[in-house]
């Protein structure tokens, strides 16, 4: 019973994920659809990001002692400046592991 | 020939460094998952399987806790399609890259597609070619064998291990998505959209509400689409 279940829920992750990869599947998109879809990107991302940063146990953190604060804004600065992956992550860390450590 | 294949080489490489940051940050998140279904009482084969063959993080924390509270098998697949509705986004926002090419590329890619992914499907050029589609699949593959891995170390380990999960790795993410995002925001509808999905967001988080990624989603996308075609037409 548990493998049927864990079977039927594999179809629902593949399904929601490849059902669009499908090219047999009738559907055309459009120029404004393919415009609205150009923003998922920046959409998706920024709405997994927020959470991580502001929301711990159910709460909203928008506090100076909030490491994820500084490393976000570490992280933006150098995105902003490098628009490399390596260094954004770097010195994100940096700065999130440095106001961790301070331990307000 | 040769050069073929330092091509084939350099894009594995750096499909699987571009996604470590984040293989590395789910490693509380797979402990937590195989400690919890050893806990809730599934076997260690079934346990490892939800993250082989159902591969998602969410979907198997929230659903091994109703299989193991006895919700019903409809309550459980429900809540699982919900969860995972932001799939479709992905898959439409690469169906034009991606269903042209051949039925391996798409089943494993398919596969492969979560969040993570998709983050790093971002590029205009992405999936042309056979380089691109190698590296997606580096990146796709390396982060499916790290949870698959961290899942076994919280199944044998989880009971003796601390919880991990306030230890601050999810920062990694954070960083790696505004490393990928902030470069975009080169118009004002893009910043519309940014801020909309930030707001939104917040304010589904704190009220717990399961489908509130993908409205966030799509209203920020609405926003950057509207601010867009209000430029367009003044």
């Amino acid at each position: 019973m548990t493998l049927l279940t864990i079977l039927l829920l594999a179809c629902i992750t593949f399904g929601t994920r490849y059902l669009f990869l499908e090219g047999l599947l009738p559907v055309r998109l459009g120029s404004n659809i393919k415009q609205f879809l150009s923003y998922s990107g920046p959409a998706v991302l920024t709405a997994i990001t927020m959470p991580i940063l502001f929301v711990h146990t159910h709460q909203l953190d928008t506090s100076v002692s909030n490491p994820y604060l500084w490393g976000a804004l570490a992280a933006i600065a150098a995105a902003y400046k490098t628009a490399n992956i390596y260094w954004t992550v770097g010195l994100g860390t940096l700065a999130f592991a440095a106001v961790s450590s301070l331990h307000f | 020939m040769k050069h073929i294949n330092i091509g084939v080489k350099v894009s594995i490489r750096k499909g699987v460094v571009d996604m470590l940051p984040l293989s590395l940050a789910v490693l509380p998140w797979g402990i937590l998952f195989g400690s919890i279904a050893v806990q809730r009482g599934f076997s260690w084969l079934e346990a490892q399987m939800f993250s082989a063959i159902i591969f998602g993080g969410a979907v198997q924390i929230v659903t091994v806790e109703l299989i193991a509270d006895n919700a019903s098998l409809v309550t459980v697949l429900f809540t699982a399609f919900v969860i995972s509705s932001r799939h479709f986004l992905y898959g439409l926002f690469l169906r034009e890259k991606l269903s042209p090419q051949p039925l391996r590329w798409r089943l494993g890619l398919g596969f492969l597609l979560t969040d993570e992914l998709f983050a790093l499907s971002g590029h205009r050029r992405a999936y042309r070619g056979r380089l691109r589609l190698i590296y997606g699949l580096a990146a796709g593959g390396s982060f499916y064998l790290a949870w698959n891995i961290w899942t076994f170390v919280g199944i044998v380990a989880g009971a003796v291990l601390p919880d991990l999960t306030e230890l601050g790795l999810d920062f990694a993410i954070a960083a790696t998505f505004i490393a990928l995002v902030v470069p975009e925001i080169k118009t004002l509808a893009t910043l519309a959209a940014v801020i909309t999905a930030a707001i939104f967001s917040l304010l589904f988080s704190l009220w717990e509400f399961e489908l509130g990624l993908v409205i966030a989603a799509l209203l920020a996308m609405a926003a950057g689409f509207t601010v867009q075609q209000l430029r367009r037409a003044s």
